[in-house]
């Protein structure tokens, strides 16, 4: 018996020339096509997200401005819908596509494996991702304590949630099989470059970790569809139970790759192999570790032995501070070997990297001074500072890798420069938000700041001042977005066409000829054979 | 823009047992999630001296009747394993066939049990886990007899010969995780009750 698994070559290009644009990015298959999609999609959702920010940080500035939400409640409902999309829809989509694209490249697989299954993957999410805002817009968010919101929105803010964890975790099983069964020969996992390697880390932990989340969510799920919530599904206790994912430690995991995008660009921008490769694996492990988060959940404490007083989580979290300062001292070291070769404008991904490594240090910081127990800082602000410190600095990464890859994944190059901007506008508004937020946090500033504890804490006076810092900063990170939205928009539609190899780069995604790999950058490798 | 660096020659990890692997560790860490908050809260209650389930409410038998069942049906999968890689197609179709039918089996016990128990959904935390996990567990192995439905019907089409081994070895993987995971539900739940 004869099986046709796969058509004629010829018959799938005239039947793909056919197709138009929506048939084929629908039914597109390829890992560029997939990547672009949860590029796009992921800056898109960021813009909204940040906006939710900025709106957020209007209400702590001006407390009467509360009305924009309608009341308290609401006001609380997209407060987690911030912080669940700037992670959930935003960072973490915008990481995948980039590893979509990059990944199979780097490793010199010829494209993703299981690619039906990675591009269902992307569409479970998509739809997801709709059905999660929606379901928020439909008065379905994880409402305010001891306050309530529309049963059926909350029910289908969960299917969202758990369509949206499906769909990342169905793509990131596609990328790893990849890395672990698609490397070209001598591509031993100690050869893979640093972005592949921290996607590895990053999605076996997202692997081990979002189903816990999904769990919160379905257990949350059948309570309320039960015929009277009696516990998980309360409307005013589901935000409790999956808040876990969006503090420290589990943060630390989504923006774990910013190392890898860190490592690859910098020695290529400084023309210099980077020195102790091995250990920067060893450290990016460990801090991949130290990110697992899915214990660390308060909801479910014992009573008199709450799990973010116990040693684990206050040492992972004062762990953190040490692995993200040897890490960027490692990136300093490689700056240092290639000092003369550096111009007087460096890259702008080179810069942008430092950047986003500089704010991990920060959140990094913010963590563990959170999780000194004397401070009481748990349920203070510092929350807050540490989350937009830390996704700053993966957002920040993933602009500085759309600079520096981009041209790979889309064949036309960007404006640097206002690619620059945007990141510096999210930096500096990160850094000036988180910072505001840490000392309010010392002040005794709540988490979520409701109209009623605003009122209560006017008498201080520091408070108020910090406040519009804070907003001021928020308001930057949108800037931001906005730029970084707007540039790749632009280089879509008018950018010129790109060279094969602008950066000469070390590694294999810069290559289509067959290479020897040998070592973790191949092409230096052979730049260095054709030099000597 | 196809990367033609050298041609993958070295030995791999097959793919589709990678990717049945890791897909099973997905689901494994889904109900590690589940059994963490169920433990967790039947410690607090019992350290706090309430109730946890009614006296007779969890009954051993239907459990441990469903715990055989998948026993037998990993010696039915280790047999379709076997077969396969042996290229002997009827013993293919016989023990997958078999191990269908065993999934066929737990999925009707379990059904009949969560409609037999007495409690409703929403009569205390203990019973809305129980149903939650019991219920997922149910999917999980619904799933797991849909893939060997399909893997069956290939084997019928002349696909499962030693040269498709990987698609019965990654449903292997999946359902012994199945079964690991029903184990824990046993002995966490219908005998430590």
């Amino acid at each position: 018996m004869t099986t046709t698994d796969i058509a004629p070559d010829s018959v799938a290009v005239t039947s793909e020339q056919d197709q138009t644009y929506v048939e084929r990015l629908v039914t597109s298959t390829s890992n560029l096509s997939l990547g672009k999609s949860w590029i796009f999609s992921g800056c898109v959702y960021l813009v909204f997200s940040t906006f939710l920010g900025f709106l957020l940080d209007i209400v702590r500035f001006d407390s009467d401005s509360y009305l924009i939400f309608s009341n308290v409640d609401k006001f609380f409902q997209f407060w987690s819908l911030h912080r669940t999309s700037i992670v959930l829809l935003a960072v973490v989509p915008m990481i995948i596509g980039l590893a979509m694209c990059i990944v199979p490249l780097q490793i010199g697989a010829n494209s993703i494996v299981f690619p039906r299954a990675a591009a269902f993957g992307f569409w479970v999410w998509f739809l997801g991702s709709g059905i999660t805002v929606v379901g928020f817009l439909a008065d379905g968010g994880f409402g305010a304590p001891e306050l309530g919101s529309q049963r059926e929105a909350v029910a289908l803010t969960l299917v969202g949630l758990l369509l949206v964890i499906a769909g990342i975790c169905m793509s990131v099983i596609c990328l790893l099989t990849t890395i672990i069964s698609g490397r070209c020969t001598g591509m031993n996992l100690r050869r893979i470059p640093l972005f592949s390697w921290t996607m590895l880390l990053a999605g076996t932990l997202w692997i081990l970790t979002l189903p816990v989340l999904a769990a919160n969510s379905i257990l949350a799920y059948v309570d309320l569809k039960g015929r009277s919530a009696i516990y998980f599904g309360s409307e005013d206790l589901i935000w409790d139970q999956i808040s876990w994912a969006f503090t420290n430690p589990q943060i630390y995991v989504f923006v774990l790759p910013v190392i890898g995008i860190a490592y690859d660009i910098v020695p290529v921008a400084a023309k210099v192999r980077q020195r102790n490769h091995d250990l920067i694996l060893i450290l990016s492990s460990l801090f991949g570790i130290i990110g697992f988060g899915a214990y660390a959940q308060p909801f479910f404490d014992t009573p008199g032995t709450p799990v973010r007083e116990e040693a684990l989580y206050v040492l992972t979290a004062l762990l953190a501070v040490p692995l993200t300062f040897f890490l960027l001292v490692g990136l300093l070291d490689t700056l240092k070997l290639g000092a003369r070769n550096l111009t007087k404008h460096p890259p702008a991904p080179m810069i942008l990297s430092l950047l986003s490594l500089l704010l991990l240090i920060s959140g990094a910081i913010v963590g563990a001074l959170r999780a000194i127990e004397p401070f009481e800082l748990l349920s203070r602000s510092s929350t807050s500072a540490q989350m937009k410190l830390t996704i700053a600095a993966g957002l920040v990464a993933v602009i500085a890798a759309m600079l520096w890859w981009g041209e790979r994944i889309i064949g036309k190059s960007a404006k640097q420069g206002f690619g620059l901007i945007s990141g510096i506008l999210i930096t500096a508004g990160a850094l000036l938000s988180g910072l505001s937020d840490s000392v309010n946090g010392f002040l005794g500033l709540d988490d979520f700041t409701t109209v009623d504890f605003l009122q209560k804490v006017s008498a201080e006076q520091l408070v108020k001042i910090l406040i519009p810092f804070s907003f001021i900063g928020s308001m930057l990170i949108f800037a931001g977005a906005v730029v970084f939205l707007l540039v790749e928009l632009l280089r879509t539609k008018n950018g010129p066409v790109s060279e094969a190899d602008p950066w000469n780069g070390h590694t294999l995604e810069w290559t289509e000829e067959i290479v020897t790999v040998e070592s973790e950058r191949p092409l230096l490798d052979e730049a260095e054979k054709a030099g000597t | 823009m196809s990367n033609t660096a050298s041609p993958p020659a070295e030995s791999r990890p097959r793919t589709l047992v990678t990717g049945a692997v890791l897909g099973s560790i997905t689901c494994v860490m889904f109900f590690a999630g589940l059994f963490a908050i169920y433990f967790s809260m039947r410690a607090d209650a019992n350290a706090w001296g309430s109730e946890w389930f009614p006296e007779g409410a969890i009954q051993l038998v239907p459990g441990g009747m469903n715990m055989a069942t998948l026993s037998l049906s990993v010696i039915t999968m280790a047999w379709a394993v076997r077969s396969v890689s042996n290229n002997d197609r009827i013993h293919t179709y016989l023990a997958l066939g078999l191990t269908a039918l065993l999934g066929i089996a737990v999925i009707n016990q379990t059904v009949f049990y969560l409609n037999d128990i007495g409690l409703p959904i929403d009569y205390s935390k203990s019973s809305t886990l129980l149903f939650t996990i019991v219920g997922a567990h149910m999917t999980m192995i619904a799933i797991g007899v849909i893939w060997n439905l399909l893997l069956l019907l290939r084997a019928f089409g002349g696909q499962d010969t030693k040269r498709h081994q990987d698609l019965v070895s990654a449903l292997s993987f999946y359902w012994y995780a199945g079964v690991a995971v029903y184990s824990i539900i046993w002995i966490g739940i219908y005998i430590a009750k």
